[in-house]
């Protein structure tokens, strides 16, 4: 009896777990239905490249939101990191310092905010909160509000090149993926980003180093974020002091969707890639049926909006 | 002398057990005869056979020489035998004099003499040797060894003769505990016969002229209370048990070498002051005080959950300052009073279990493996190291939060709390675990605020309260009674 209770719970568990999958797949069917463009090679292609500076940058949220953590500043990091990566190559810095130096100071102000977090105790809404002022008000500074064509020639490569038809830009988010995926998965420090989100003190009890853990994947989302402005700014031909600021809702919700607990401890990168798929998918489906232009956002809201009642309901039934 | 009351080979059954197993007793007029024994030694149901609460017996009982069956305790009442339950059954709204008069107000017609009755009650308590009290007030304005006072009056006027005394003092301060001893006294020197029942053994040889030990439903002595002390009457109590001696040569041969764990004068504000401790392997030392006397603290402390504000604490010698990672590190094993804190309910159980050992055993094949055998050693049900946590009971998810530290075997143990919540199956299986890995060296100090469970493991038992070690015992010369009495005792002289 009890057995037979727990496979149920059970096959509930993962027809939840699995709820965006079949939301993806939904939305796939029903674009492909009422739309005749969906369904084309070429369009999946326009797919995965507008959502592969989400999925660079979703990569870091991921592993701080397993912590049961937050970054508001990633979309302002990306920003400053692709102003700094201009500015630098402007001043004649020799390639590739510029791209260098770019994600060291993203690395550097993910730290900051990580550490107050960690060790002071500021929490993470707050600390990332205050250091996208400090993010956006150096891409201010740097640019006195100008826009900046000097690019690194590895961001041009990377941001807008091609090898063998595929677009670098998706190869470098897929390798992000890959590479964010193994740590979390095959690591010491990735099962101690879980286990750190999954119960803080617990963690602490069992000797992992949890403070550390926090302050890291704090690192960890700004420099995602710096590689997403780095890479971002070849796509957009120029790097401005707001390039990227319209992001950080998409990158947060995009990990959110796919299912990522917000209270930390479940989720990982395969979900990770399902939301972005979802929103993709979503904000491309919708240009196909064309729908009111100025209706996109509302049902891209909408839809979020319900993905987050759904996550917080999921963490609710697991608690009981 | 023929004893005023007397009891032959009195037996009681309930369905199986056996609580009485054919009882001899005694008590004489002008004797206080206390009984005592640990809980479950049958003094409660002797207790209930004496005031004809239970009327279904083996065996003779004789009053003032005649052989007796009491039905009821109404019948015991009119034959001058009365009960003081531990819980009183008096009325604070009404006067003190009423309270000792219920139900037998003296009327002058058929209205009560109010007169009559408080003088009575103002003679009644002169002589108890309480003058003060005013027998107008209701009850209610005076504490609890006057709500006593009453209900013995009550006793008294009621013409009884032999008096049974339940726990009489557990709910009075010392001061009242000072003047209800004097007041047994003095009934007995006015020719009452008192049966006096308590756990509290310094009461028991002050104020008793015989005292009778109960063990496992059977009469073990009845002792002059001149000619014996509290040791000799604890050892009575428990009896001896053959396991309690082998361990307590493991353990004296232990203490012969180096302490694992040193602490010395270690004080965290509000929690502990002016700790000194040490652990010898292969001892299970237990630490009994009551919630909120530090001794939890003072664990949490030790694994580096907080820093002392002084002291100092060694681990084989070498002074211990870090974090939890260090005393992982140095051999110290901790396991939370709380059950949510320390595990991941969401997480396998071989997660669970890994997680301090991640640096040379990581991957989950290795880790299942690992998992496995040490779920194993602590018998959890299902033995499946796969599942979550929190799919098991809560028993179970105790032995998976001390399954994790079977994984390297450490030099100190300290288990807060390691039973809590238990059903006594559950409770003798984590117990017995603690004790193989006593056996096997580790030094355990077990933390808990249940005299049961330190009592069923400890070699060695301190007792703290209020933050500091007030009291040290070897185990087998302790009862509960008494470590209840110390943790609390401290707190009462403070307060």
């Amino acid at each position: 009896m009890a057995e037979k209770r727990s496979r149920t719970s059970r096959l509930a568990e993962r027809a939840r777990e699995l709820a965006p999958v079949w939301t993806l797949l939904a939305l796939i069917v029903f674009f492909g239905v009422y739309s005749e463009s969906f369904f084309t090679l070429e369009n999946f292609g326009n797919i995965l490249n507008q959502v592969a500076l989400l999925a660079i940058m979703g990569t870091g949220i991921t592993f701080v939101l397993l912590t049961a953590q937050i970054d508001l500043s990633v979309s302002y990091m990306a920003t400053l990191a692709g102003v700094v990566a201009a500015y630098a190559t402007a001043g004649h810095l020799p390639q590739p310092w510029p791209i260098v130096v770019a994600l060291l100071v993203a690395s550097f102000l993910g730290w900051i905010s990580g550490a107050a977090t960690a060790y002071l105790g500021i929490p993470s809404f707050m600390s990332t909160l205050a250091m996208s002022l400090i993010a956006s008000g150096l891409s201010l500074y740097l640019t006195r509000g100008r826009i900046l064509f000097d690019l690194p020639p590895l961001s041009k490569t990377l941001g807008s090149g091609r090898i063998f038809g595929v677009k670098w830009l998706v190869i470098v988010a897929a390798l992000t993926l890959l590479v964010g995926h193994l740590v979390l998965r095959y690591t010491r420090f990735g099962r101690y980003v879980y286990m750190t989100g999954a119960n803080p003190k617990a963690a602490e009890l069992a000797g992992v180093n949890t403070r550390r853990v926090v302050a890291w994947v704090m690192v960890i989302a700004a420099f995602t974020a710096g590689l997403a402005g780095v890479v971002g700014i070849g796509r957009l031909g120029s790097a401005t002091p707001t390039a990227f600021d319209g992001m950080l809702i998409d990158a947060i919700g995009a990990v959110v969707l796919g299912g990522t607990s917000l209270f930390g401890g479940v989720g990982g990168i395969p979900q990770t890639v399902v939301g972005l798929l979802i929103l993709g998918v979503l904000r491309n489906g919708l240009d196909q049926v064309s729908v009111n232009i100025y209706a996109k956002t509302l049902i891209t809201g909408i839809i979020l909006f319900a993905a987050l009642v759904f996550n917080i309901l999921f963490a609710g039934k697991k608690e009981s | 002398m023929e004893p005023l009351l007397r009891l032959t080979q009195v037996k009681k059954r309930f369905g199986g057990i056996e609580a009485l197993k054919g009882i001899d007793f005694e008590v004489f007029a002008g004797e206080v005869h206390a009984l005592v024994g640990e809980n479950g030694a049958g003094k409660s149901t002797m207790m209930k056979i004496l005031a004809g609460v239970i009327p279904d017996y083996e065996g003779e009982m004789a009053y003032r020489g005649r052989p007796l069956r009491l039905k009821n305790p109404k019948e015991a009442l009119d034959l001058g035998i009365a009960m003081i339950h531990q819980e009183l059954s008096v009325m604070p709204e009404l006067s003190v004099a009423e309270n000792i008069f219920l139900g037998r107000q003296p009327t002058r017609g058929r209205v009560v003499d109010w007169r009559r009755m408080f003088a009575e009650a103002r003679r009644i308590l002169e002589a108890l040797g309480y003058p003060h009290v005013e027998v107008e007030r209701p009850l209610g304005d005076y504490p609890l060894g006057v709500h006593q006072l009453a209900e013995i009056a009550r006793a008294v006027t009621s013409g009884a003769e032999l008096i049974i005394m339940d726990e009489p003092t557990s709910a009075l301060s010392p001061m009242e505990t000072e003047r209800l001893l004097e007041l047994v006294r003095r009934l007995a020197s006015q020719g009452k016969a008192i049966v006096y029942i308590s756990h509290f053994l310094e009461e028991v040889t002050a104020v008793a002229d015989r005292i009778t030990v109960l063990r496992d439903g059977r009469k073990v002595a009845t002792l002059r209370a001149g000619e014996t002390d509290k040791s000799e009457l604890v050892r009575l109590m428990l009896g001896k048990e053959a396991r309690f001696f082998e361990r307590a040569e493991l353990v004296a041969r232990a203490r012969e070498g180096r302490p694992v764990l040193e602490l010395s004068a270690l004080t965290r504000p509000r929690a502990f002051e002016g700790i000194d401790l040490a652990l010898y392997p292969g001892e299970i030392v237990g630490l009994y005080g009551l919630i909120g006397s530090g001794h939890f603290e003072l664990a949490e402390t030790v694994f580096g959950l907080a820093r002392p504000a002084a002291g100092q604490i060694r681990v084989a010698g070498k002074p211990l300052r870090g974090g939890p990672r260090q005393a992982i590190r140095e051999g110290i094993a901790y396991v939370p009073p709380s059950r949510r804190t320390g595990l991941f309910l969401e997480k396998p159980v071989y997660q669970n279990v890994s997680l301090p050992w991640l640096d040379r055993l990581f991957g989950p094949a290795r880790e299942l493996a690992a998992a496995r055998e040490v779920t194993q050693e602590v018998g959890l049900r299902p033995p499946d190291p796969a599942r979550n946590v929190g799919a098991f009971s809560g028993g179970n998810q105790q032995k998976v939060a001390i399954a994790r530290w079977l994984i390297e075997p450490p030099k100190v143990f300290l288990a807060s709390e390691p039973t809590r919540g238990m059903d006594v199956g559950a409770k003798d299986e984590v117990l017995s675990i603690l004790r193989r890995m006593a056996d096997a060296g580790t030094a355990v100090l077990l933390v808990s605020s249940e005299p049961e469970t330190i009592l069923a493991a400890a070699d060695r038992i301190l007792v703290m309260a209020k933050g500091r070690i007030v009291a040290e015992y070897t185990s087998g010369e302790v009862t509960k009674e008494m470590l209840v009495h110390a943790a609390a005792g401290e707190l009462r002289k403070s307060a």
